[in-house]
């Protein structure tokens, strides 16, 4: 389709920042979007929460903006703002009125080269804070909170990049000191270690002009670094248990699997929809809508750069024995290993996927993103086709073979019970 | 040369046009705003019914929700497997949603599809099966479902908070959800009565947003709607009292590490006072990251991930709140800060908050008609709190020509710390020490609906 095919502009700066420009000029908005390539994948065991605390400083002001005037700039503009944190990458964004492109560029730029000097031990105990606070209330304190950081400490060995939880353990949070935050920005935050979108309604010849100006005489201080990440292969099952302030139980599987556009990733995506992406899929139908057994059901393909997994997750109704559910998911990956999917099922799939991709485009932000993200996975911006495709050549025979491939294999089981 | 010790200088404003909605009757008198929006080739519409939960009965609170619920549990000559079969075949995103004023039944469809999207969509409307055994299984769904809210201490603050805030007197009180005894009673028959009673176009509007041809619009929308006849039956007449119940309130959440907080007061409806003034003072008192209550609780103190506040505007009745959540041992400074920084707002605002709130409102506009669902949310708003149909065009001059007395004064008559309600949801026995500095004060402890069950005793 023309309207996947996205037009841009992608050079470098001397200092080895990558720039991507795409055009869209139906509203007079601009969108900034950076990527750095570092997430919490970079951390070790025992340090582990360091690239999103991280992230959490980045917004705490830079030499030449005092504490509480990044939020205060963009706001004032009429902008929006924000950053988040995954295994593989922390990105900054913000949408803004056309006019206030140049606000952007000055406040990206000043932290990406001056951070340091306005850094505190005051900033840093009340970001430490605040972060344990997220922590308490996203995790901890939510209803089956912490089945996450179960799953992928299990599954992955110890040391694995993505065997801790991105937002880190307490006590590797509180531990944190200024000098960790310094050494880990001169190590992952410089201009070859990030990339730049800027999106939406600007004048190209002001735009590059300015990125310019402000970015390419940030020193570059980054050596590559390479992380190292093993094949996770699971030697036997592990049966997990935990109580917790729950009135259903829920059980959770979870397969080693595919990396990020490894060959069987998008096969997994769909076969994850197939299972349990609409009311008439397998699972669901099975599970909530005739047995009634399940109260929700849901599978998906986790997918980064070091590592790959397959979830499906039911809580069972009231008196419903986990077992019993349990037995109904491997009879459906058995059914679909034995005698395949349909035609029909396929196709409700890929037009989905074609629905969702357009939808998307409507929002300046996701689309800045979105260009960063295939830029840093792929190398080329303009993806859009290409990973629709990927969807699209999905057969019949490639979802058997993947269910043929990964469900037999011993995987983690994790049962979260009431308190007695 | 750029200097980088300062902020930088801002281009010329580009020009904004506000998006031109279209309203039009079908022959039913369906009321119909539709934006034209040739950006990219799809359409999304959203029709709103006047059959919320608010006209729930009492006994039966639930009901609108079990009927939206439902409502798509099979239509005409498909099943309620098959018809979600249907919109999924064509990449359609079809849902029904159910707040206290309305029922949402909203459309997300590619151009090509629009005209099948609708067709299945209209027979969700006109033609609903309403099968025992559909509801059967959707009412053990909600069951469970009002069971697991429980579990989760921020839904529990929502909800006590809305109960006490209107008080039982106040249909806006009770959660869309329902409560499980009621759910309970509820019948097929009650379901079937509701649509008939409430489904209708003299109590629905639709709008649509997206890329399609007026005239042609129109013609689909008829031809779709045609049988959708008008009926005689009439809203049912509520009353929207509240009753005043000032206070601090303790739902106990055994084994919480952290306290949910959510203070507030009603307040006036959304078109009954200064909304502008209003806006404003929220924008400085907690309506975004650099507000007062977040970079005190927050950036300072470092007590919690975030605080905000709002205004709620339901059609009839309305509240401003505070909400937050704080570790366990923060939980009475952070009430008394709270309680501080209402009481320090009331002695005014400063000129630079008055314009850094200014700038931010008026220059956030155009985002505001980014997405196709948000110009909807837009007209949908426009319409529920029946404001001027210049509204958007006069949206930047009436900010713009608020002055800090109107604030001064919205804060006085908007915020009076001796109306405000406090709810607590947390460990209430890890809580009893720091508690005690509220002495003489009663602490009321209340059950997850909201009911009173004692007082805390130390």
């Amino acid at each position: 389709m023309d309207i996947l095919n996205v037009d841009y502009e992608k050079y470098k700066l001397k200092n080895g920042l990558e720039v991507i420009l795409h055009k869209d000029d139906n509203l007079p908005l601009i969108a900034v979007n950076i990527w750095y390539k570092v997430g919490s994948a970079n951390e070790q065991k025992g340090k582990t929460g360091m690239a999103h605390l991280f992230e959490h400083m980045m917004f705490q002001g830079s030499e030449n903006v005092p504490k509480e005037m990044h939020f205060r700039y963009i706001q004032e503009a009429g902008g929006s703002l924000n950053g988040s944190t995954s295994f593989d990458r922390t990105n900054y964004y913000e949408k803004l009125p056309s006019n206030f492109l140049e606000l952007a560029l000055w406040l990206e730029s000043d932290r990406m080269c001056f951070l340091l000097p306005a850094l505190t031990q005051e900033k840093l105990d009340n970001q430490k804070d605040v972060v344990i606070n997220e922590r308490l209330e996203r995790y901890d304190n939510q209803p089956y909170g912490l089945a996450w950081e179960i799953i992928v400490s299990n599954l992955y060995p110890a040391g694995h990049p993505y065997s801790w939880p991105t937002i880190g353990y307490v006590e590797d949070i509180s531990s944190f000191t200024l000098e960790d935050v310094h050494s880990f920005f001169k190590k992952y935050y410089s201009p070859s270690n990030a990339s730049l979108v800027v999106a939406g309604n600007f004048v190209e010849s002001f735009a590059r002009e300015k990125i310019v100006e402000y970015f390419e005489n940030i020193p570059d201080l980054v050596r590559n670094e390479k992380i190292n990440h093993v094949k996770v292969e699971l030697k036997e099952s592990k049966n997990l248990i935990r109580e917790e302030n729950v009135q259903l139980e829920r059980i959770y599987f979870t397969w080693p699997t595919e990396l990020l556009y490894g060959k069987d990733d998008a096969a997994l995506d769909i076969l994850a929809d197939i299972l349990s992406g609409s009311k008439n899929s397998r699972l669901y139908k099975n599970l909530v809508h005739e047995k009634e057994i399940a109260q929700d059901v849901s599978a998906f393909q986790f997918s980064g750069n070091a590592g790959g997994h397959f979830m499906i997750i039911a809580t069972a109704k009231k008196g419903i024995p986990l077992e019993k559910i349990k037995d109904e998911i491997f009879m459906e990956l058995k059914k679909i290993k034995t005698e395949g999917v349909s035609q029909h099922e396929l196709k409700k799939t890929k037009n989905g996927s074609k629905s969702n991709f357009i939808f998307s485009l409507q929002d300046l932000d996701t689309m800045a993103n979105q260009l960063n993200f295939y830029n840093n996975i792929l190398g080329e911006p303009n993806s859009f086709n290409f990973d629709l495709n990927r969807y699209n050549e999905i057969t019949n025979d490639k979802i058997v073979e993947v269910t043929g491939k990964y469900f037999d294999k011993p995987f983690i089981e994790l049962k979260i019970i009431p308190k007695k | 040369m750029i200097k980088r010790n300062e902020k930088p200088p801002h281009s010329e404003t580009l020009k904004f046009h506000l998006p031109q909605i279209d309203t039009f009757n079908l022959e039913n008198g369906l009321e119909v705003f539709f934006v034209q929006k040739k950006t990219l080739p799809f359409l999304y519409m959203n029709l709103v019914v006047d059959a919320g939960s608010k006209y729930d009965p009492q006994g039966k609170k639930g009901l609108a929700n079990l009927f939206a619920r439902m409502a798509d549990e099979g239509a005409a000559e498909y099943d309620s497997l098959a018809l979600s079969d249907e919109f999924d075949i064509i990449g359609a995103n079809f849902s029904i949603n159910c707040n206290q004023d309305s029922i949402y039944v909203s459309l997300q469809v590619l151009q090509e599809e629009f005209e099948r999207g609708l067709e299945l969509f209209t027979k969700v409307i006109l033609d609903p099966h309403l099968h025992q055994i559909d509801f059967d299984r959707e009412k053990r769904k909600v069951s469970t479902r009002i069971m697991q809210i429980q579990d989760d201490a921020d839904e529990i603050a929502n909800q006590v908070f809305e109960y006490k805030i209107f008080g039982n007197l106040n249909p806006y009180a009770f959660p869309t959800i329902g409560y499980e005894k009621d759910v309970d009673i509820i019948s097929i028959n009650d379901i079937r009565e509701y649509y008939k009673n409430n489904l209708m176009p003299e109590h629905s509007f639709l709008v649509v947003v997206g890329d399609y041809a007026a005239d042609k619009l129109r013609q689909v929308l008829n031809n779709g709607f045609i049988k959708w006849k008008r009926s005689s039956i009439s809203a049912a007449d509520l009353s929207f009292k509240t009753s005043l119940a000032p206070g601090l309130y303790f739902v106990n959440k055994k084994d919480s590490v952290q306290s949910e907080l959510r203070t507030g007061l009603i307040s006036f409806k959304r078109n009954e006072y200064d909304y502008y003034a209003r806006s404003i003072l929220n924008t400085i008192f907690g309506g975004q990251f650099s507000s007062r209550i977040n970079l005190n609780l927050r950036e300072n103190k470092g007590f919690t991930y975030g605080a905000f506040s709002r205004f709620i505007y339901f059609k009839s009745s309305a509240y401003f709140y505070i909400s937050t959540s704080v570790g366990i041992e923060n939980t009475a400074v952070s009430i008394n800060e709270i309680i501080n920084e209402i009481e320090k707002i009331r002695s005014g605002i400063t000129k630079e908050e008055l314009e850094f709130a200014k700038s931010s409102l008026i220059r956030k506009f155009p985002a505001n008609f980014e997405s196709h669902r948000q110009i909807a949310a837009n007209i949908i708003g426009q319409v529920i709190h029946s404001l001027p149909d210049n509204y958007f065009e006069k949206y930047i001059d009436e900010i713009n020509n608020v002055t800090m007395e109107r604030i001064n004064k919205a804060a006085e008559d908007n915020l009076n710390p001796d109306n405000l309600i406090t709810i607590v949801v947390g460990d209430t026995s890890k809580l009893k020490e720091q508690l005690k500095q509220f002495h003489p004060k009663v602490l009321h402890e209340l059950d997850i609906h909201g009911n009173e069950i004692g007082e805390l005793q130390f």
